[in-house]
């Protein structure tokens, strides 16, 4: 399983929105997570699993990859959590700490 | 520590600025006075938040995170910061308003790890970006920001 992150520049807030996520999977006591950032230029449909993306870029990242997640806000860890918590539910990744 | 990424005088207040063109001129001041950025990526971060999608800078809450690629004109890693007491449009877009523009310089897309930890980690404290919304003044941000 991977996750990426991807913005305009592939270094400032797809980078902060990279570290959340792998801070909301240590919160949700899941290991053996891929993650990463990129531009969203260099994405690929076989990049990762899922994208995480803001919601600013939301129109650039439609159907590049089968699971795109548009988050409002980068930094809000309680709905990045959430959303984590279901992407890897849809991804068949159990997740110990709901 | 966040504090130490700072380039002196890079934090900065102002009551109000004129939008988000003049944030941009304020927050990168220090950075090109210091040399860790050229004009150049001052250039490419005004073009690049009046592109279409250019707000995918603003974060959340409030805080804003300037930035550009490194080839048009970063020379060394480095940050700053402007707060203001009232909030600005980021692209002139009501969906935007912004009370903290920081603006990073990054040489590479991973070199920053450190740096953008802490910041993650400051940002994603509700108390911690309570603190920063508030200041009013520029002790009050350092103070929010250590």
């Amino acid at each position: 399983m991977k996750i990426l992150t991807a913005c305009s520049t592939g270094l400032g807030s797809s980078f902060m929105t990279q570290l959340n996520i792998e801070k909301a999977l240590s919160n949700l006591g899941v290991t053996g997570v891929e993650t990463d950032h990129m531009d969203i230029a260099s994405v690929t449909p076989t990049s990762a699993d899922v994208l995480f993306v803001g919601r600013d870029i939301a129109e650039a990242a439609t159907g590049l990859m089968p699971d795109v997640v548009v988050l409002d806000s980068l930094i809000d860890m309680d709905n990045i959590t959430k959303e984590v918590a279901a992407a890897l539910e849809r991804h068949g990744v159990e997740v110990p700490n709901k | 520590m966040l504090t130490s990424y700072f380039q002196p005088n890079g934090m900065m207040y102002a009551d109000r600025v004129s939008g988000w063109r003049e944030a941009v001129d304020k927050v990168t001041r220090p950075l090109l006075d210091a040399g860790t950025i050229e004009q150049g990526y001052v250039d490419a971060i005004k073009t690049s938040i009046s592109s279409p999608g250019g707000t995918y800078i603003d974060l959340g809450g409030g805080v804003a995170l300037a930035h550009a690629r490194p080839e048009t004109g970063v020379n060394e890693t480095s940050l700053s910061v402007l707060h203001v007491g009232e909030p600005f449009l980021l692209a002139d877009d009501e969906a935007h308003p912004i009370s903290t523009m920081f603006c990073l310089a990054a040489k590479d897309s991973n070199a920053h790890i450190d740096l953008m930890q802490a910041l993650a980690g400051l940002l994603t404290d509700s108390d911690k970006l309570a603190a920063l919304t508030a200041a009013s003044n520029v002790e009050e941000l350092a103070a929010a920001l250590a």
